[in-house]
């Protein structure tokens, strides 16, 4: 599977222009990119996001990073670029959710580019396309259903109850579904599908 | 004594209902340098930094702030056992801190179930209480069977330290925090190379086998470094390294055991609370750590 290969000339030009424009990112010409120019704009406004105008692409993040070394099609400093040009192929790259939002790369980053973060900012934006773990989508049901990420079960309290632990009461779940309906996310995950399947194997 | 002084305490949802014995034996130990712990029934999940980020960020920056406003409302400085937990209150209060229209944005909606957050109250996690407000000093007094025979190595694990201006940690690459604990215990803390490599729990959801990679690779790095066990703070690392020590045993090294302690069970055995260690072991430990408590004479 290659989905990391981009249009040589393309490459070579924005490179170009990114090296040269350290702090002030330049707009691509619409023609010159695929379809996700909105991500990218609004990602750049993020307060995460607007440190990848910083970004010079030495790729130091990329030598630091745990994953790169076991696997070279994970490629920080690729991903960073693909947010830059807009690439559309990120969202549905399933690789951004092997990050392991250890932010070594963060800490090895000459510019302090907010790179976890940002691979954050990307599976949100995978989550339209079903690039999400079965398990994310499982959790986070759970979160907002139990106000907790596991169902708390009669053994587990009476342990709590053996060892002397005072009771932790149930969630108010109903307040934490009325702080979020604006984001309509239990909307969301009712509709989503995971791409990964029950269970991937490699 | 002088009255307790108090934290409030963010349990989170691993360490109360998976791992117990965490939250036991820190209570404890905490109880013995007159501190104690107070659950608020108003928090939710923090929720948790690995997954539920990528799925909404601004859900978790929302349930995130709801419980920073529940802890600022007990007008105590909150302390999460978790590292996890403590990660996301910790962003979260650096993003009120610090993004003014961040902070109102997410304000409105808590202000529709009648709450607020400022980031202003503090978040700690088990190190900046014990290391910076409790002290080493205070420690080693209470300190009555030093674990003499032991060399223990730290696994920090990525949330608890980083980002540092969030964490407010000594150091993002080189922590020291915990080996300062592991001397007043009496034990010697053992340095070992890529200290603050991730355990890989974060990616088991994505690519196991990816994740049992970096696990076998800590652990082996560890155990080559001459350590008796591994001391940590987060419950996901614990589950990780354990798990993961299982399956590299079947695979790699019959031989293989490195026990896993959680910071709160070294501690208790140098305070002499050895039982308490003991009575929970074969419940909460895969890897055994009778070895490790008949070398420092304690148990059968
Ligand atoms: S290390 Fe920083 S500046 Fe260099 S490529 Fe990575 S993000 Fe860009
Ligand atoms: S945070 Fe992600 S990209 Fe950065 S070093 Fe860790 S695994 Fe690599």
């Amino acid at each position: 599977m290659n989905t990391d290969s981009l249009d040589t000339s393309r490459l070579m030009r924005n490179q170009f222009k990114l090296r040269f424009a350290k702090c002030e990112l330049i707009d691509l010409t619409p023609s010159s990119v695929s379809s996700d120019l909105e991500f990218r704009n609004w990602i750049l406004r993020q307060p995460e996001g607007k440190t990848l105008r910083r970004c010079y692409q030495c790729g130091r993040c990329t030598g630091a990073c745990p994953i790169a070394e076991i696997d070279q099609s994970f490629n920080p400093r690729l991903f960073l670029e693909k947010v830059i040009l807009a690439d559309e192929s990120l969202a549905e790259n399933q690789l951004i959710w092997t990050c392991l939002t250890c932010e070594q790369c963060e800490v090895r980053c000459p510019e302090h580019v907010k790179i976890p973060q940002i691979l954050i900012l990307a599976k949100v934006r995978g989550l339209v396309a079903g690039n999400t773990p079965q398990t994310a989508l499982d959790r986070a049901r759970t979160i907002l259903s139990e106000g907790r990420t596991i169902q708390v079960s009669d053994p587990m309290l009476k342990t709590r109850d053996k060892m002397g632990l005072p009771s932790l009461g149930s969630p108010p779940v109903k307040q934490l579904a009325e702080a979020l309906k604006d984001l309509g996310l239990v909307e969301k995950l009712e509709n989503i599908e995971s791409i990964y399947g029950g269970d991937r194997d490699e | 004594m002088s009255k307790a002084i108090e934290y409030t305490y963010f349990p989170g949802c691993m360490i109360p209902f998976r791992l117990p014995h965490f939250e036991l034996t820190m209570r404890e130990v905490l109880r013995r340098l007159n501190i104690e712990l107070i659950a608020d029934e108003g928090h939710t999940c923090c929720p948790e930094p690995t997954t539920f980020t990528g799925v909404d960020y601004e859900a978790w920056l929302t349930v995130g702030a709801r419980n920073i406003a529940v802890s600022e409302s007990t007008g105590r400085d909150t302390m999460a056992l978790c590292s996890g937990c403590f990660h996301t209150l910790s962003m979260v209060r650096y993003t009120l801190q610090s993004d003014n229209e961040t902070r109102e944005r997410l304000n409105k909606r808590l202000k529709r179930i009648g709450m607020i957050a400022t980031g202003e109250v503090a978040v700690k996690n088990i190190l900046h209480v014990l290391h910076e407000d409790v002290g080493l000093e205070r420690i080693r007094k209470s300190i009555v069977q030093p674990l003499k025979n032991l060399s223990i190595a730290a696994h920090y694990g990525c949330h608890l330290v980083r980002p540092i201006e969030a964490t407010h940690m000594d150091d993002a690459e080189d922590p020291m925090w915990m080996e300062d604990l592991i001397e007043v215990t009496g034990a010697k803390p053992v340095d070992y190379p890529d200290k603050m490599a991730c355990c890989g729990a974060p990616i088991s959801p994505s690519d196991e086998s990816k994740s049992f990679v970096l696990a076998g690779e800590k652990l082996l790095k560890i155990r080559d470094a001459g350590a008796d066990a591994i001391v940590l703070v987060c419950p996901t690392c614990y589950t990780q390294m354990e798990m993961q020590q299982k399956k590299a045993i079947e695979h790699l090294d019959p031989e293989f055991s490195l026990p896993i302690l959680y910071l709160g069970e070294m501690m208790a055995l140098a305070m002499g609370m050895s039982d308490l260690v003991v009575e929970n072991a074969r419940r909460y430990h895969r890897v055994k750590i009778q070895p490790l408590l008949e070398k420092m004479g304690v148990g059968k």
